[in-house]
């Protein structure tokens, strides 16, 4: 089933004069696990916005299209409404604090308690994040006392304790230790699994490539193509729309090594691996 | 970051008790003497609510406020004394000034009144936490959007000091003397200015973001994460002080 | 170029962010990596005088930073913030990377073409009237960035440079590490890229718990898997994939492992 499907999606921002997002067109199934990748103002962070709605409702501007979110038209509901359905992390750990609330744990409780979540079931989802995330020993501390890795760890924590259908991250994982991230990945590819759909925007390729089902690049409010890591990655033209590949991929084109029976390069370091087990190095 | 209320964190019945508890009897210590319009009944009012902020352990945070307030009534007292139209009986004679019985009987219960609200106030001040009070309030079916504006207003201090402090530390990283005398200080105070009140205004865009995926304006019924505070006394307590209250409303009229 | 020793912090008693620390740090180019909250940021606010040490000192460039002000600090020693917006606050983009420079005392002219050089190598150079707040996140790191580099201090240090950027960007950051390093400036990096780590910086501090973990040549480092792992990092991707295949020393970029496996293949 279509969880998410854009329809010829355009969009300006009030007092520019360039589209952010350019006639986009694509569908997301139930629990599938999409990438949104770009150089830097490629449209990724816009087209989140779209999904939350924040696109055209909060910041106004000129927009054409159509989403819909499980059937039902974006521009037709309320934020308040869409945010029962989907959540979002934004790109800037910093500016996510809603600062009326004085500790991390009161903080992740603040959506919760604005959805109505009983008591008991606040209190098991919120130890629940807290563990997910790895944050219980600040939980006690001031949202704005923390270390950017920790508030961004509290950002994703408090989202993914609402439980949305539909998970819309931007870049979550830019000032999270190597293991944090890896973690934070391995929890939202759970989350794929238990049927909530992701939509990821990240520049960081190799996580990327091991975990997405398919990758939606943009370029200039664009979708140049939306499809497997694989595919996306092989692709010749990467570097011209401002996209370096993964490492493993990289190396692998490098040595014009492909995976076997296949016209596509390796993407992950497991791939890359057993391509490259074997030869002299 | 700290709130800038008073609270004052401590263990006692008077912090057991909820907000409405504590509104009802600033109320009933508000309302009590001037029904009564008696001079006895606002000395007693007051020797409760000091007694009721000694129970609390935070008569010591009372000190400041108190002394502010003192001065303020003093300069009442005197001005009052000496010069109230009313005057008549002089009570004693300092030079060419002469106090008078009337002007200082006035000035006198104004500064039981006030006395009488201040500590009463004091009471839900200092033994609540704002973030309790607006919760209760909200409870009680006050828009949580004024809740949250409510509350943010109890923030806007320390935040304010808070980013002036980021800022200064941005401008001091960057060469510009904030510390030492405090001519350095005050050159150094009047161009953050600008910018702590823009990032405010920036602040609050972003955070209007971050409010909005959060749900803050759904229309499902809201949940709390932490118990209605209440008192098993709660209800004997408000009870009383409404049936005084009416009691003297009653004897006001009638008796 | 800084010396810290016995070097002990905490933002509240009874919660020790920082202690016991002992670094030398001189003109190599130095990355600092560690799990989140270990006490990096804390850390290089300290080597800045923005934070003032419970127990130890601290030397730069021979000023006692205990006993100097930041302000006095900035000519020497330059910290881009991790969040840059605690770090912004002057109305252009231009305004705000000549702020340092004026402040130093730098002649007007002076101050206007070294901003303008920054700018143009965090290439910002057609934004120069915007506003920094309406910039996009990667674009106010790089004009954090530009703004330091204007002061043209001995000491820079970077927290967190790359978040948001993309290959471009990154490789922005990279071409201004190198300028730096060129004209023989110190070039400290607080970072979770273990890729631009490799690529980058001759020495690595790993930070675990508020302590130094390890401490040595970027390519050592990142051949002490274990250490890495207790401090929630790990090597970069390529060292993974020459480690997988059975490559005993230590890749740390995509041209080395090319190199070697040419090499090879030639015997
Ligand atoms: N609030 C805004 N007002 C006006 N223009 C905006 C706004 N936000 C973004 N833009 C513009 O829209 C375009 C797309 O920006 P967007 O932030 O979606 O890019 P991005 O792919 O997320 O970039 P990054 O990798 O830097 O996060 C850019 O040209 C940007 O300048
Ligand atoms: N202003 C503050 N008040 C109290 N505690 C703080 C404050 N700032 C940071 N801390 C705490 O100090 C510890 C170290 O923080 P610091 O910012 O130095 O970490 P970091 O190593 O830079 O982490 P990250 O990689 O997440 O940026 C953290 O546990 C954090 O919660
Ligand atoms: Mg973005
Ligand atoms: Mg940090």
């Amino acid at each position: 089933m279509n969880k998410i499907v854009v329809e010829g999606l355009k969009y300006k921002y009030p007092l520019s004069d360039t589209l952010a997002l350019d006639d986009l067109s694509f569908q997301v199934k139930e629990g599938e696990f999409i990438g949104i990748i770009g150089k830097n103002s490629a449209g990724k962070s816009t087209l989140c916005q779209a999904l939350v709605g924040l696109v055209p409702h909060f910041y106004k501007g000129a927009y054409g299209g159509k989403v819909f979110i499980d059937g039902l038209e974006v521009k037709n509901q309320t934020i308040a409404d869409i945010s029962l359905k989907v959540g979002m992390v934004f790109q800037n750990p910093f500016t996510q604090v809603t600062g009326s609330k004085m500790t991390v744990y009161e903080e992740i409780a603040f959506g919760l308690e604005n959805i109505g979540i009983p008591r008991s079931e606040m209190i098991a989802r919120i130890d629940y994040v807290l563990d997910l995330l790895k944050i219980e020993q600040v939980k006690d501390q001031n949202p704005f006392d923390l270390s950017g890795g920790q508030m961004q760890r509290m950002a994703i924590a408090s989202i993914i304790a609402m439980k949305p259908d539909i998970l819309v991250l931007d870049e979550p994982t830019s000032q999270l230790d190597p293991a944090g991230s890896e973690e934070v990945f391995q929890a939202i590819q759970s989350l794929s699994k238990q049927g909530i759909t992701i939509i990821l925007a990240e520049h960081k390729m190799e996580k990327v490539a091991l975990y997405c089902h398919r990758v939606l690049l943009l370029d200039d409010g664009k979708m140049v193509d939306i499809n497997t890591p694989g595919k996306i990655f092989s692709r010749g033209d990467l570097e011209q729309h401002g996209v370096a590949a993964p490492v493993y991929t990289r190396v692998c084109k490098e040595l014009g090594v492909r995976k076997a029976g296949t016209s596509e390069f390796p993407v992950t370091l497991a791939e890359a691996e057993s391509v490259l087990r074997g030869r002299k190095i | 970051m700290k709130s800038i209320s008073l609270y004052v964190d401590k263990e006692s019945f008077i912090h057991d008790f909820d907000p409405i508890t504590k509104l009802l009897y600033i109320l009933f210590a508000l309302f009590l003497p001037l029904i009564l319009l008696s001079f006895t009944v606002s000395f007693i009012s007051v020797g409760v609510s000091i007694v009721l902020l000694m129970a609390a352990g935070v008569i010591r945070k009372t000190i400041p406020v108190f002394s502010f307030v003192f001065l303020v009534l003093i300069t009442v007292v005197i001005i009052q004394g000496l010069f109230r139209p009313e005057n008549e009986t002089i009570l004693f004679q300092i030079g060419p000034l002469a106090m008078y019985k009337e002007g200082l009987l006035y000035a006198l219960t104004i500064t039981l009144r006030v006395m009488n609200i201040v500590s009463a106030f004091l009471i839900l001040v200092l033994t609540t936490k704002p973030s309790d009070l607006v919760e209760t309030l909200v409870r009680k079916g006050m828009s949580p959007r004024i809740g949250y504006v409510i509350v943010s207003v109890f923030q806007i201090i320390p935040e304010m000091m808070a980013s002036m402090s980021t800022i200064t530390d941005a401008q001091r990283a960057r060469g510009m003397e904030t510390e030492g005398k405090l001519s350095v200080r005050m050159k150094a105070f009047l161009p953050l200015l600008g910018p702590v009140i823009l990032g405010a205004l920036i602040n609050t865009k972003e955070r209007a973001l971050a409010l909005e995926v959060r749900g803050f304006n759904s229309h499902v019924p809201k949940t709390y994460l932490y118990e209605e505070k209440t008192h098993a006394l709660s209800k004997w307590v408000q009870a009383i002080l409404l049936l005084l209250l009416v009691g003297a409303g009653v004897w006001r009229i009638f008796g | 170029m800084i010396k810290v020793s016995d070097l002990s912090f905490s933002y509240r008693k009874g919660t020790p962010v920082l202690s016991g620390i002992n670094l030398e740090l001189d003109q190599r180019s130095t990355a600092i990596i560690g799990q989140n909250g270990a006490g990096k940021t804390t850390f290089v606010k300290l080597l800045k005088g923005l934070l003032k040490a419970d127990e130890g000192d601290i030397f730069v460039n021979n000023h006692h930073v205990k006993e100097t002000t930041a302000a006095e600090l900035a000519k020497t020693i330059g910290l881009v913030f991790q969040n840059p917006n605690d770090q912004m606050f002057k109305r252009t983009v231009l305004d705000e990377v000549m702020f340092g420079p004026l402040n130093i005392k730098m002649d007007k002219q002076q101050a206007k073409e070294n901003a303008l050089m920054a700018i143009r190598m965090v290439d910002l150079q057609g934004k120069l009237d915007i506003n920094p707040h309406d910039l996009s996140l990667s674009e106010k790191k790089l004009l954090c960035i530009a703004a330091i580099v204007a002061m043209d201090p001995d000491i820079i240090i970077l927290d967190e440079p790359t978040i948001a950027q993309d290959h471009a960007g990154k490789e922005k950051i990279k071409q201004i590490i190198k300028a730096l390093k060129d004209k023989n400036k110190l070039v400290m990096t607080i970072i979770h890229d273990m890729d631009f780590v490799a690529e980058n910086f001759e020495r690595t501090i790993v930070f675990n718990e508020g302590k130094v973990l390890l401490d040595g040549d970027t390519r050592q480092v990142f051949s002490q898997k274990d250490m890495l792992k207790k401090a929630h990092v790990e090597p970069p991707g390529i060292t993974q994939l020459a480690e997988m295949l059975g490559i005993q020393e230590t890749i740390l970029t995509v041209e080395e492992f090319i190199h070697r496996n040419k090499e090879a293949a030639r015997d």
